[in-house]
């Protein structure tokens, strides 16, 4: 099998890059895992994210902020084109505080970035009062929160059902419960699968989370990326509760409350333990004293994909011209801008963005 | 409470026989049960009961309380009411009694959780006066509540027994729609030989045949294309009989082709299972003590593979047994000796599983519905729906439910598990075994979070 292109990761991160090169009249073809796969795709959290990234790097900020940007029209192209409806909902987003200290500490930081931002990162402080007019459910030890509006929140699921529809309407080849074992570019790009099966193309755009931990050396990547693990908790179905999303809980379309995250350095371990669900309870209760009678009826643990400044990679190998690494722990936030505008650096088209700062080397020790 | 020696998971036959036989031998034992009074499904509350209904419930019933009396022992603390929710390695089991968080530790650990009845998703299977056969018998068993104007419908003894018990107390049956075929039964005869060793059970379904037979109820055997129809509530069963159609109109449906392991315990634990093709459901793989793959924790009764009453309290003996040899209360001697009476009377009891798997196998045309049949109740998504994501790529139940939300419910895929794997493994050429099974994760029973968030740990302290 040949094509233009081989995406090497079937998830949201993968699906989207592959979804922007059809779009552009691309010959793609995307290898995906099997059904136990780590994935970090079915387990996020949900969030179309601004606040608090790039807090360090304001070209991070500013990515952010763009994807954020095109997302509801993503969304509605991918739902017109599958009938799929991908919920997505872009009325601002809270970080809840439970100090003062912590509040001002984070206005601070946010006033740095801002200016960074020519003064484009729109937010406001809400103390209790205000806050408990915008979220009657709030708690009393909540004492203020940051809104900011450029935050939002998803159903990923969604996202990654149309994606996956979309995808093979447009004709792109998608073919699952693969394992890759080899990449080599004799001339044109040859990959590998566990079952024998070879594909050949163009370029190779690796997008396969951690398992580029594995692969990437191979390609020549760095690759420096590691397992975080986040336990989520979602309860049954309820009535509207929350308005807003924020880091600590959001309400899904479909009713439950979703309650994240941890972040757990424990390797490849994505189990579901007792104390960080009851740590993860507590603090929802504490954020929304009412969740307390709410019944929990699901957890899970995810790995995320953090580079060590925990922002994107995206970087052609030096090693073999034409492979790609694209990796992220914001799939979601991100999706529409690996959709829209990934496509155009993969393709070294005029109007491709400056992704310089997300190249591997900033790893470099000098 | 002290650390006890074993934390059992239910007070079925398996749970209440291996709990006496531990705490016989001087260990301490911890069970947990998360209904009300010791029992099971089989025996449910039979301490009450039996009394009072025990001649419509039959001798089989009123057996439980010389399983239930034996949970009055020093060396057993009996924790009813308690749900528990997760079990970690260690073993930490999270559990919810009266509103209240709590965790137990122990080194060894029984789950002794019993079996589902195989959901039966058919056209009109979700209609209000339809349910199980046996949650028709709960409400005979705790209730004495007797359908009037009921079908039942389905295949194999559960559903002769609730004839009886109905028969019995006053209140027949319209009729039985079976779905067993003759070639199943010409299929059975070859188990026949090994079956007449279990001749006792044999007898009882005669008897039970002869009892429907005499009470007048028709039967209808190899029947096909059965749905259910009514507007707001059942009205009538419909089905295929030698050719024609016939339609019966009733209140009440009592649907049931066998039940199942329940597996979401040791699902939840990583512990392997395989595909058992006669009684066409996942078992988890053990060794001839009930001990799994993960070192210390043991499975007995009907989670460990269907077996019956009888079956499921030899096997909670003999873990017990193993149990006591690992903690050095018994030398190997010992526990052989003590352990062989029991292993020959299992075979006795096991002789006739073979004929009974084959005589009544489940209803094929509920094992892969049509495509507009509900399959997951919770959140309401269609075998069609599952045949789709199939299309889309799915190889197995996990990125079904990603894309489907099956398996997502308050359930958590105990009723749709087995048709999801079985729709895709169908769908995709895969066995059930490559398939795979829904990745189990805790809460295993619904529970609140401030249950959960008020969590302490009451190791040193007496949970009455």
């Amino acid at each position: 099998m040949e094509s233009d292109y081989v995406i090497i990761g079937g998830g949201v991160v993968g699906l989207s890059v592959a979804w922007g090169l059809l779009r552009r009249g691309r010959s793609v073809t995307v290898i995906d895992g099997d059904d136990g796969s780590f994935r970090a795709s079915r387990g996020n959290f949900g969030l179309v994210w601004v606040q608090s990234k790039g807090m360090k790097q304001p070209q991070y900020a500013r990515w952010s902020q763009t994807s954020a940007a095109m997302w509801a029209d993503f969304a509605a192209e991918l739902g017109d084109n599958t009938g799929h409806t991908v919920p997505l909902e872009q009325k601002g987003g809270y970080d809840l505080h439970f100090s003062e200290e912590t509040l001002h500490a984070t206005i601070d930081t946010y006033e740095t970035l801002k200016t960074q931002l020519d003064g484009n990162y729109p937010y406001d402080v809400l103390g209790h009062n205000a806050l408990r007019k915008e979220e009657p459910h709030i708690g009393p030890k909540v004492v203020g929160a940051i809104l900011h509006h450029q935050d939002g929140h998803a159903n990923p699921l969604k996202l990654l059902m149309a994606l996956a529809t979309d995808v093979r309407k447009m004709g792109g080849q998608v073919l699952t419960g693969q394992t890759v074992v080899d990449v080599a570019k004799p001339d044109t790009f040859r990959v590998t699968c566990k079952d024998g099966l070879t594909l050949c193309a163009d370029k190779v755009v690796l997008s396969a989370g951690l398992g580029a931990m594995q692969l990437g050396p191979r390609m020549g990547f760095k690759a420096p990326i590691r397992p975080q693990r986040g336990q989520v908790l979602i309860t049954e179905k309820l009535p509207k509760l929350i308005n807003r999303p924020s880091l600590i809980a959001r309400q899904v379309d479909e009713g439950g409350i979703q309650i994240g995250a941890t972040n757990e350095e424990v390797g490849m371990d994505d189990r579901v333990t007792q104390p960080a669900v009851s740590a993860l309870a507590g603090e929802a209760i504490a954020a929304y004293p009412a969740l307390a009678r709410a019944q929990l009826v699901r957890s899970w643990g995810a790995l995320r994909v953090l580079s060590p400044d925990g922002l994107p990679i995206y970087q052609e190998s030096a090693d073999m011209p034409g492979a790609y690494l694209v990796t992220c722990h914001s799939g979601i936030t991100l999706a529409a801008a690996h959709a829209r505008l990934l496509p155009d650096w993969l393709e070294r088209a005029d109007i491709a963005p400056n992704l310089e700062v997300f190249s591997e080397n900033r790893f470099d020790f000098s | 409470m002290q650390k006890p020696d074993l934390v059992i998971v239910g007070a079925g036959p398996a749970g209440m026989a291996a709990a006496n036989q531990a705490a016989e031998l001087g260990l301490k034992v911890c069970i947990l049960d998360e209904q009300s009074n010791p029992g099971g499904q089989i025996y449910r509350d039979v301490d009450r009961v039996a009394p009072i209904r025990g001649d419509a419930l039959g001798a089989d019933y009123t057996y439980g309380t010389r399983l239930t009396d034996k949970l009055h022992h020093a060396n057993i603390v009996h924790m009813s009411g308690a749900t528990v929710w997760a079990i970690e390695k260690g073993f930490c089991v999270s559990y919810t009694q009266n509103g209240r968080g709590a965790q137990i530790i122990a080194d060894h650990i029984l789950l002794a959780t019993g079996a589902l009845e195989r959901p039966m998703p058919i056209p009109g299977w979700t209609l209000p006066g339809v349910m199980t056969a046996g949650a028709g018998q709960i409400l005979l068993k705790q209730s004495g509540v007797v359908a009037q104007n009921a079908v039942l419908v389905g295949s194999g003894p559960l559903l002769y027994l609730i004839a009886c018990q109905m028969l019995r107390a006053g209140s027949a049956p319209k009729a039985l729609i079976e779905t067993q075929t003759g070639a199943d039964t010409r299929a059975a005869l070859r188990h026949l030989p090994r079956a007449l060793q279990g001749w006792p059970y044999l007898v009882k379904g005669l008897k039970m045949l002869a009892a429907i037979r005499r009470a007048g109820v028709p039967r209808y055997q190899g029947t096909a294309s059965v749905s259910i129809t009514g507007t707001d509530h059942v009205e009538a069963v419909h089905f295929m009989h030698k050719g024609r159609t016939k339609s019966i109109s009733c209140d009440t449906v009592f649907m049931h082709h066998g039940v199942v392991p329940n597996t979401q315990a040791a699902r939840s634990l990583g512990i392997a299972h395989h595909w058992h093709n006669a009684q066409q459901a996942f078992v988890p793989k053990l060794d001839e003590w009930g001990h799994s793959d993960f070192a210390g924790v043991f499975i007995a009764g009907d989670s460990a593979g269907i077996g019956g009453a009888k079956t499921a309290e030899a096997y909670g003996k003999l873990t017990a047994l193993k149990i006591a040899e690992m903690t050095g209360r018994l030398t190997v001697g010992e526990r052989d000796r003590k352990a062989s009476p029991i292993q020959r009377s299992l075979s006795h009891e096991l002789a006739a599983r073979p004929f009974l798997d084959t005589a009544y196998p489940p209803f094929n045309a509920a094992l892969t519905p049509s495509d507009n049949t509900l399959i997951c109740r919770c959140e309401e998504v269609t075998a069609g729906d599952i045949r789709r994501y199939t299309k889309l790529g799915c190889t197995g139940p996990n990125q079904a439910k990603a894309f489907g939300r099956a398996g997502m419910g308050p359930c958590q895929g105990r009723y749709c598990g087995l048709t999801v794997t079985t729709l895709i493994a169908k769908e995709t050429g895969q066995s059930p075994d490559t398939t795979g099974y829904y990745r189990i994760r805790p809460p295993l029973k619904p529970v609140t979070l401030g249950e959960i968030a008020a969590m302490d740990i009451t190791t040193d302290e007496s949970p009455q």
